[in-house]
């Protein structure tokens, strides 16, 4: 259950936020704003929307009044022709509130959807293009949770603040003209009320939020490292008793983390209650103003009806405005999140690729940010050596391995490529790596090795995969090598895993290769496709780092470096 | 799934009570609304009619509201007071349901931990370890907006509208007639529409989830693209992908909105039959004005709990899988696997521990690591046990210290058997004479503070001064550096010297060499 917390990579904005970034926080609006603009969301489907959504609104302040209308001059006793229109109206409005409703939503969710696909291609691209330590850095589930989650939130902020705010000052504008003409005093209340049914609890609840960010995330991560500390420490705390102390632990960090929310919630609660206020407060005045009119003569029956009864209908817009500005909160969150993807670092730079390359180095220690260190570590690897790293689980391998791809900035010491500190520009280009748990894509088993290069030939693949001796399960599988592997494609045990990532690698034209083997131990199979590798890469003059836990594999190395 | 979930009302004491104060709240809101629409008509009934009423057009229902609120002071004062309670209840109602969902998430929180506590190493490593961590940290959050929105719309859906119906019967049989003739028109059409959207909105989720799929592997293996410098070329392929998921997902929504749109279009066209039908009744003279305006006012109100029940549910749909998921999890019977008792456990000190053909199955099933591991760990030594990765040493010590149940064999002690695959002696007499040290010690709530060296250390020291008889420990001397591992080694000695049995995990050189007898732990195929 702690699989993140033990992967030894830093929390992202310990290790993996940029630098560059201003120590003063950037205000919502202006980090949701950017975002919205990554969306190209243009202005035309929003204002389709939101006459979509006036329509539907408008339609049930408009039976309101109609129905007001149409009862009151009923009680007149007039011929029923003179209602006939009134009648057809507010059957009108009956059947448009349902059908622009629908219209509004749909018209809603596709502006926020294709903003959302254009938001995600350029996150993708810049988080691509940004350092390799940052992507390198992240773990799969923040990566995933941004690119997911945190990019919905932000289209989230059109369908559910943009849009219904906007509707909220159309519908709103619609009532209060209505009323006002009718009597420009009962237009002024009713104009009054509803922007003080909007603001109020708008303000209220954004309160409501920040008291829940600031106060509730301290107390939340109490809960969370208590919760996971009671549940992955429940054996030791049987041992030695603590079973009760870990469950009280847990109970007190429950109660700080409720008295958080309780605060947060008071603000929340009484924008409920303003909202009621708000539109009691309507009804009272305009009730008023519209009995008093028809007392004094001023107004007729009918349109004093119209008057009296609109505040029923003309809130149902503005109660939205809470909720959007709590999702305008949400979503600005999301921004600011996705906004740490952004800026420092550079893409690897296909130009710095060279035949082959020495690795150097000198003094080096490798640590992400807030890790202790590895034991310094100094060698010279040239082309056609290999040199092994081993090590306990923990110690630092991967992280070195890292290190020397250019994607992690030494610790202490250096790491020189060619006599040059490697960079992240070099990673992947100069230095390539296969990571222990590198991604086994779910497409064909053609296009997996094509991730290590765009040309690889099928007679190219076939060579690689009889080389890690994968080329008798490739020729077993239903479409050879365009079989689908992967998620959702033909299942890939763990062995071959390793060995379809051996094979990519050997199609990776990088003159430094750095692979991490896993910590399993390795099958037989697994250990001739490692010595198979290797041999070829002497042969080709290529730089070899490999990581292992299997000492019998040592002879291949030509020095061997024991981290412990 | 089903709108409330019994087991909330069952097992959580304050769901329980939040769901009677909720429907409590909710009859009152009732009775306000009726209170409203009531005043309204009688205040507006004397400036509309033609002729001065006669008679009381409320029927029964007027005895709520005197004649007297016809008059503008009266009437007033009289719906200032009811926008009041309004004000009043609304404020309430959202206080209490945040108290009580915040309780009701702690409450199912602090019983699902102490239900996984309870089930043990082999549990954990079952892989459901991280799905219920998320369902504990964040999971469960999501029955806030379950509490707060739906449940009481939901209350007052069971309250406001059966009231609205009964009056509005009360005072015009035939809108009511319009009425109860519509309410069970909405259901019918939304089950009809989804019956008949069914294969289509199936088909669209399907190519919904294909496509997010892709597009979460292409993400997922960024960092894999960055190490082989080839992330630029997927930014386009996430991008078709996307195109395609939206288009998908619009195709799902304009289905999954129908039953929305079925909703909205009968309520609100029953309300405009029931409007347009007064009104021509009105001019007939069939109703007087005062009834009609009540009606008028009521109609709309028994619409609109249903109306938001369908709109909040939704949200409270993630609430309610996570609530079941934690059931789920505490009614797990298959957890409850006890071992027979044996009664107390014996001495340790002094006496021989005797391991005999201890096998344990990996999580996946393929595997017994360790194999069939046999040893005696005899009082004044050190055993250390030795193997590959994966191999089970870890495994043994957690067997030998009673926290597992093997598979197969047992753990003896001076002959007598204290432990094995469906038996145990009692947990607290064993544990109370047993020190171990996990890799990774948690060290309960003060061990989180610490780095991992020194919460290691920490625990070391907790077991070398614990004076238990056995000591188990696993890579006591990883994560430190030499001058500690030396120290570590010495306590060691020590402890033996002091009688205790020790069982070292290692594959340490300088930790083997110090032990007095070694034992090799393989795994073999199952």
């Amino acid at each position: 259950m702690s699989a993140a917390t033990r992967a030894g990579r830093p929390a992202p904005g310990a290790g993996a936020a940029p630098a560059t970034r201003a120590s003063s926080p950037e205000p919502d609006r202006r980090v949701l704003a950017r975002a919205l603009r990554d969306t190209g969301v243009r202005p035309w489907p929003v204002i389709r929307a939101v006459l979509a959504g006036t329509m539907a609104l408008g339609s049930a302040v408009g039976l309101a009044a109609t129905a007001a209308w149409l009862i009151a001059r009923a009680a007149q006793m007039p011929s029923p022709a003179d209602i006939a229109l009134a009648a057809t109206v507010v059957r009108f409005f009956g059947i448009s509130r349902g059908l622009f409703r629908y219209l509004e939503r749909l018209a809603s969710h596709d502006t926020a959807l294709r903003g959302v696909v254009e938001l995600r291609e350029r996150a993708y691209d810049r988080l691509a293009a940004s350092g390799a330590r940052t992507v390198l850095g992240l773990r799969r589930g923040d990566l995933v949770a941004r690119m997911g989650a945190d990019l919905d939130a932000v289209g989230d902020a059109v369908v559910r603040a943009l849009i219904p705010v906007g509707v909220a000052v159309t519908v709103s504008t619609i009532a209060v003209a209505i009323v006002g003409v009718i009597t420009p005093v009962a237009g002024v209340a009713l104009a009054a009320c509803l922007l003080l049914a909007a603001v109020v609890p708008a303000v209220l609840t954004h309160r409501s939020a920040r008291i829940a960010a600031v106060a509730g995330t301290r107390a939340r991560a109490e809960v969370t490292a208590t919760a996971l500390s009671a549940m992955d420490g429940a054996a030791e705390h049987r041992v030695w008793g603590e079973t009760r102390a870990a469950a009280s632990a847990l109970e007190d960090a429950d109660r700080d983390a409720e008295h958080a929310q309780e605060l947060a919630a008071r603000p929340a609660a009484l924008a409920a209650g303003s909202q009621a206020l708000f539109s009691g407060l309507a009804l009272i005045a305009l009730v008023a103003i519209a009995i008093l009119a028809v007392q004094s003569g001023e107004l007729g029956g009918p349109l004093a009806a119209v008057v009296a009864l609109l505040p029923l209908a003309a809130f149902e817009a503005v109660d939205a405005v809470p909720a959007a500005a709590m999702q305008y909160h949400r979503s600005a969150a999301a921004a600011r999140r996705l906004s740490a993807f952004d800026g420092a670092g550079a893409g690897s730079d296909a130009d710095r690729h060279r035949a082959s390359s020495t690795l150097d180095l000198d003094g080096l220690r490798a640590a992400w940010p807030g890790m202790e260190p590895t034991r310094p570590v100094t060698a010279t690897v040239r082309p056609g050596e290999v040199l092994a790293v081993i090590g306990r689980s923990g110690v630092g391998k991967t992280t070195l391995l890292t290190t020397l791809a250019g994607a992690l900035e030494p610790a202490s010491g250096s790491v020189r490529l060619d006599g040059e500190p490697a960079g992240e520009a070099d990673t992947g280009v100069v230095a390539a790596m296969t990571a222990e748990d590198a991604h086994v894509f779910g497409t064909t088993v053609l296009e997996n090795l094509r991730v290590a290069r765009g040309d690889v030939s099928e007679a190219q693949a076939w060579d690689a995969l009889d080389l890690v001796g994968l080329a008798p399960w490739v020729r077993g599988l239903p479409d050879g090598l365009e079989t689908e592997v992967g998620p959702g494609g033909h299942s890939v045990s763990g062995g071959e895993r390793r060995r379809l990532l051996l094979a990519r690698a050997a199609l990776s034209p990088a003159p430094v290769q750095l692979i991490d083997e896993p910590a399993e131990h390795l099958d037989d199979d697994g250990a001739t496709a490692l010595r198979a590798m290797v041999a070829r890469w002497r042969g080709q003059g290529r730089t070899v780092v490999l990581v292992t836990h299997d000492h019998s594999l040592l002879d291949v190395a030509d020095q061997v470096v024991d981290l412990d | 799934m089903r709108p409330l979930d019994p087991r909330l009302v069952r097992r959580i004491g304050p769901a329980r009570r939040y769901i009677i104060v909720t429907a409590g709240l909710g009859f009152a809101t009732a009775v306000l609304i009726l209170l409203q629409a009531l005043l309204l008509a009688r205040l507006l009934a004397p400036v509309l009619a033609p002729a001065p009423l006669d008679g009381d057009g409320l029927g029964w229902w007027g005895r709520l509201v005197p004649e007297s609120t016809r008059t503008l002071e009266t009437g007033l004062a009289w719906l200032a007071c009811v926008v009041a309670l309004r004000v009043l209840l609304a404020w309430l109602q959202e206080r209490l349901a945040h108290r009580a969902g915040v309780a009701v998430i702690s409450q199912l929180r602090e019983a699902v931990v102490a239900h996984v506590a309870t089930l043990g190493p082999r549990w954990a490593a079952s892989g459901r370890g991280t799905d219920v961590a998320t369902l504990v940290t964040r999971g469960l959050d999501d029955l806030l907006p379950y509490f707060v929105r739906y449940l009481p719309q939901l209350a007052l859906s069971a309250t406001v509208t059966p009231v609205m119906i009964v009056v509005v019967l009360g005072l015009d049989w035939l809108s009511a007639v319009i009425v109860v003739t519509t309410l069970p028109l909405v259901p019918v059409f939304m089950v009809l529409v989804g019956l008949l959207t069914r294969e289509r909105s199936e088909r669209h989720l399907a190519a919904m989830q294909r496509l997010g799929t892709r597009t979460l592997d292409l993400i997922e293996g960024l960092p894999t693209l960055r190490a082989l410098g080839r992330e630029r070329g997927p930014a386009a392929r996430v991008r078709a992908l996307g195109e395609a998921q939206a288009k998908a997902t619009m195709g799902s929504l304009r289905i999954a909105f129908l039953s929305g749109m079925v909703l909205e279009l009968l309520t609100t066209l029953a309300v405009a039959i029931v409007a347009v039908t007064m009104g021509f009744r009105l001019i007939g003279g069939g109703i007087g004005i005062e009834t009609a305006l009540a009606v008028l006012v009521l109609a709309p109100e028994a619409y609109l709990p249903l109306r938001n029940v369908g709109f909040h549910f939704h949200a409270s749909a993630d609430g309610l899988a996570a609530a079941d998921s934690a059931f789920g999890l505490l009614e797990d019977p298959s957890a409850a696997a006890a071992r027979r008792g044996l009664g107390a456990a014996p001495e340790l000190r002094g006496a021989t521990l005797e391991v005999e053909g201890l096998a344990v199955a990996t999580p996946d099933g393929r595997r017994l690591a360790p194999g069939s591991l046999s040893f005696q760990a005899e009082p004044g030594r050190i055993t250390a046990l030795r193997g590959p990765n994966g191999d089970g040493k870890s495994t043994a010590l957690l067997a030998v210290a009673g926290l597992l149940a093997p598979d197969e064999g047992r753990v003896a002690v001076d002959g007598r058997t204290v432990l094995s695959a469906d038996a145990a002696v009692e947990e607290s007499s064993w544990l109370a004479q047993v020190a171990w040290v996990p890799q990774r010690p948690d060290l309960g709530p003060e061990g989180r503070t610490l780095s991992l060296g020194q919460r290691q250390r920490r625990a070391l020291e907790r077991a070398f001064t614990s004076g238990r008889p056995l000591v188990l420990l696993d890579e006591p001397t990883a994560h430190l550096d030499r001058a500690s591992r030396a120290q570590i080694l010495a306590r060691l000695r020590a402890l033996t010297a002091a009688g205790a049995t020790v069982v070292v995990a290692t594959h340490e050189a300088e930790v083997l060499e110090e032990a007095d007898a070694v034992v090799d732990v393989t795994a073999v195929l199952a």
